[in-house]
């Protein structure tokens, strides 16, 4: 009897440390970003205060009109043109990666060919290159092509960079649709191009979605080839447009942290979409050879 | 004859279908690479473009392979390495074994997880130099608050201390990716193994090492392999956290390659420097995509 | 007329050849099964009929054309998949259109059409159903459904029935069977069940690595095989073999132990020939247990193993001539391990079988 009511009380005490341990744990992955996002909204001198204010006193939204140019004062910094740099050259980039990935990815998926593995391979280890490696030579090149601070430049960067990684994952979604729905398409009457876009397409929506959603942030995120390609208003993105913020004296933290959220917010929205696919794209493209 | 057509067109079709991945991948990352190889043998300078055309073999490596600092850097990168993934394995490993042994509110927290993966290192980096200011950064408000220490701890400018604090920056950023891909590893794990073992005697602890550690590990590539294809992001982090310093104490061998490219114009010698960490992250994801391929290799008999 | 031939037909992939050159010729309306071990070519052959595998040599012609060089869409053939292969993103009722949607019939067409095979199959009910709603033998129908719909010169079934259940699986061989009778038309079936290939079929189509071991209807596969492959193949459970040697009118097994050459067999074997003798478990019973045993026999008194009652019958392992051998005892009765019984071999149906070559001494 005792030894039932001791198990109960050291599995409730087990319990109450598993939660304790994934509730520290949550924090650790949250607080830093909550903290960025809080500070945005508060005013400049409450971030800087000695002894520091811990409950905010303030909450506004001055720092976003200051760093988009609209309201009381600016910040000489153009965001709202990166901010358009960024989205465009962004999705650009994507939907190509997107149209190259799945074209690559249903090669790799649907069939069988000389050096498959090989090339596979060489795709992914093209990826990794670092991009500061990279930056040197591209930047020399599109020098000499004109393509240097041009939204174009970085887009075709961009997309190579994305290639890869979106065949991975769209061969591994193409992979996971039984090949005899298309046979059965094409039995039925399809050609092969109209199986594809009416069977195997819809079934693989989802992941390729989840696949532009990464080739998107990959791109919204990157910084070490841009900062080196990119010059002013006509190219800069966010990434490089935050760095703009520590090159000055004074550290504008309170505009640091708005601009922040707004590279911040995209990431969040778009991870919630699809979170699932991509999880489920990564583990099936890795794990069935 | 229109035999031997159809046939070549089926034979065909995967490569038209790739030749777009290819051509991309050939004109943006091969050619440079080779016109970076070419750079990397001149002494080639932004100031002087003449200089592209004068060959000096291979003086640039020559020069950089006994250059101290070229050295710090190349082991300070493979130190830095070495010890993130390691420590991103461990913590996404004990991560993925929490969130498992939990039974409610499994997917939100995997959602959570993957927001740091999704984040710009850029900001990852801006997110840790504002929390670890010496004057404003909260953690030593906190600190200081608390009572823990009377003085600012200079994070980020005393050498030891910025490099713990961008290993930090680069754990928090990366470990979601071990913690993620184990934890669909352990939702896919099948029963019976596991209970097979418990009826054979094994306790919890043999279990683990026995049953669930062989299966996890080809998801352990592919995090390994995925994080591989990226490790030099840890230059965007670098760049906006202490840009290398102080005084040269946290260059990468990313940052030095930019320094010297960039600030210093020296195109030649960075060239070569670059080819160098180019040959490592490709070893690097070499080395783990082989050990993907055998492990699932392994897997398949079990399947 | 939808006759399909198949003229020394070889598919190869790189170096390794897996199928080695069919000939095969399939009558309008005929059912023909296609059978064999995994592996042996037979779902190839079908896939190459169907114009989903590319030939490497030979011809396969459908109605008399030659579609070698036609895509599936072309051929104007239907299939049933082995995991059925419905597409997951529409309704019962479009999958079944599908095939018809593409071809550019009017939607009231499809409409009138899907309804009938609908109804021949009872799918009715279940029109506006995804496929994940559906019980197994629910897809099963609905991918007969799709087959039959677009009216095709020809069925391929490749091993529909391999992921149902034993209960199920009877179930839809009668269905398959009867929807035949209604549906005339050129069936090929691909199993390696040799119960779906004996019930199902008008002609039985016995393969192995990649070539034809034998062809005929049922009872002619199952009476006179050609081969000890095929005797062991067909027929559960399978015919037991047993190495002698011809010694005048008898054969003389391993342990000494003559038994009679069969009469119709007397011509076809010489002396000093090492033989197969093959006899099915049925063919080997114990006398006086309400069985009639008429016609030539022997009679061998063997010890019981092992006895597993079925109810109306009993299988029985026991040991003749040094081999192990499978025998039935008929009727609700238990056999005791260690019994010894008096076993009748009904040599009129026993088989000889070239102890070189495999194949039946009639055939040689």
């Amino acid at each position: 009897m005792t030894v039932t009511v001791e198990s109960r009380a050291s599995k409730q005490a087990k319990k109450v440390a598993l939660w304790l341990t994934t509730f520290v744990l949550m924090l650790v992955m949250c607080l830093p970003g909550l903290w960025v996002v809080l500070s945005a909204f508060r005013p400049n001198r409450e971030i800087l205060a000695k002894p520091p204010v811990w409950i905010p006193e303030e909450i506004t939204l001055d720092n976003f009109g200051k760093i988009f140019g609209f309201g009381a004062e600016q910040v000489g910094i153009p965001v709202g043109s990166y901010f358009t740099n960024s989205l465009v050259i962004a999705l650009t980039s994507t939907v190509i990666a997107l149209i190259i990935g799945v074209a690559g990815g249903y090669s790799f998926a649907r069939y069988r060919f000389r050096f498959k593995g090989g090339i596979f391979l060489g795709l992914m280890l093209f990826r990794a290159v670092p991009g500061i490696a990279l930056s040197m030579p591209v930047f020399m090149m599109w020098s000499r092509l004109g393509l240097v601070d041009t939204k174009m430049g970085l887009i075709i960067v961009y997309v190579s960079l994305n290639v890869p990684f979106t065949i991975w994952l769209i061969d591994g979604f193409f992979r996971q649709i039984p090949q005899a729905l298309s046979e059965a398409a094409q039995v039925d009457g399809c050609t092969r191009w109209q199986a594809f876009w009416k069977i195997e397409f819809p079934l693989a929506k989802s992941g390729i979605a989840a696949a532009g959603v990464f080739a998107f942030l990959t791109s919204w995120n990157e910084f070490a080839l841009a900062s080196q390609l990119t010059r002013s208003t006509d190219s800069k993105t966010l990434p490089v447009g935050l760095l703009d913020f520590t090159a000055q004296f004074t550290i504008d933290w309170a505009g640091m942290c708005a601009l922040a959220v707004v590279i911040i917010i995209p990431a969040l929205i778009l991870t919630f979409i699809v979170q699932k696919h991509l999880i489920a794209g990564l583990t099936f493209g890795g794990v069935k050879g | 004859m229109i035999r031997a057509l159809t046939t070549r067109r089926t034979e065909l079709a995967p490569f038209l279908l790739l030749l777009p991945a290819v051509a991309t991948m050939l004109f943006v990352v091969a050619l440079p690479l080779i016109f970076s190889l070419w750079t990397s043998l001149t002494p080639y300078k932004l100031t002087k473009p003449n200089t592209l055309y004068d060959f000096i073999g291979l003086t640039n490596y020559i020069r950089i392979f006994g250059d101290w600092d070229f050295w710090e850097a190349f082991l300070r990168t493979i130190a830095f390495l070495t010890v993130a993934i390691n420590v991103e394995f461990a913590l996404g490993l004990g991560i993925a074994l929490l969130i498992n042994k939990i039974t409610w509110g499994q997917r939100g927290l995997r959602t959570i997880m993957m927001f740091p993966m999704m984040f710009s290192p850029i900001l990852v980096g801006f997110q840790f130099k504002f929390l670890f200011n010496d004057h404003i950064g909260v953690v030593n408000n906190a600190l200081q608050s608390l009572g823990l220490t009377d003085q600012a701890i200079p994070w980020l400018v005393d050498a030891k201390l910025a490099m713990f604090s961008i290993t930090l920056a680069e754990v928090w950023m990366s470990t979601s990716v071990f913690a993620i891909l184990l934890l669909a590893g352990l939702f896919a794990m099948p029963r019976d193994p596991l209970e097979a073992a418990k009826v054979d005697g094994c306790n919890s602890w043999q279990v683990f090492r026995h049953i669930t550690l062989p299966f996890l590990m080809p998801f352990a590539y592919i995090a390994m392999a995925i994080r591989s294809l990226d490790v030099a992001r840890a230059y965007d982090l670098v760049a906006v956290m202490t840009d290398g310093g102080p005084a040269g104490r946290t260059e990468l061998l990313w940052t030095l390659v930019a320094r010297v490219g960039y600030d210093e114009a020296k195109m030649g010698q960075a060239n070569a420097m670059a080819y160098v960490s180019t040959i490592l992250s490709v070893l690097f994801t070499w080395y783990f995509y082989r050990k993907l391929v055998a492990a699932r290799r392994y897997m398949g008999g079990a399947e | 007329m939808a006759e399909i031939t198949l003229e020394k037909v070889v598919k190869k992939y790189g170096a390794l050849g897996v199928v080695h050159g069919i000939d095969l010729t399939i009558a309008h309306q005929e059912f023909v099964v296609l059978v064999g071990p995994s592996g042996c070519g037979k779902s190839t052959t079908l896939r190459m009929i169907a114009g989903l595998e590319d030939i490497t040599g030979g011809l396969v012609r459908i109605g008399g054309q030659v579609v070698n060089d036609l895509p599936p869409r072309k051929r104007n053939i239907s299939m049933v998949f082995q995991n059925y292969a419905l597409y997951p993103h529409m309704n019962v009722r479009d999958n079944l259109g599908f095939g018809l949607k593409i071809a550019g019939q009017s939607p009231a067409e499809i409409t009138r059409r899907v309804a009938e095979a609908a109804d021949i199959l009872g799918l009715a009910p279940l029109l506006d159903r995804t496929p994940a709603e559906l019980s197994g033998g629910q897809r099963q129908r609905v991918a007969m459904g799709r087959a039959i719909v677009r009216n095709p010169d020809a069925f391929l079934f490749d091993e529909p029935l391999s992921n149902l259940d034993a209960k199920l699986r009877g179930q839809m061989r009668a269905e398959i069977k009867k929807l035949h009778q209604k549906v005339k038309t050129t069936v090929v079936y691909v199993t390696h069940d040799q119960v779906e290939a004996m019930t199902l079929a008008d002609r039985i189509v016995v393969m192995r690595d990649g070539q034809i071991e034998q062809v005929g209807t049922p009872m002619e596969v199952f009476n006179h095989p050609v081969s000890t492959f095929v005797a062991t193949f067909i027929g559960s459970p399978p015919m037991n073999l047993l190495p002698g040697t011809i010694a005048g009118q008898t054969v003389r097994l391993a342990d000494g132990t003559e038994v009679p050459v069969p009469d119709r067999l007397k011509d076809f074997v010489h002396d000093g020939m090492a033989v197969q003798l093959g006899i099915r478990p049925d063919d080997i019973s114990p006398v006086g247990h309400g069985l009639s045993q008429d016609g030539p026999g022997a009679e061998v008194a063997l010890t019981v193993d092992l006895a597993e009652p079925l109810g109306m019958e009993s299988l029985i392992y026991t040991r003749l001539a040094g081999q192990e051998v499978q025998a039935k005892l008929y009727g609700p009765r238990i056999a005791a391990p260690g019994e010894v019984l008096t076993f009748r071999l009904a040599l009129d149906r026993a088989h000889l079988f070239d102890a070189a070559t495999g194949k039946s001494v009639r055939v040689r």
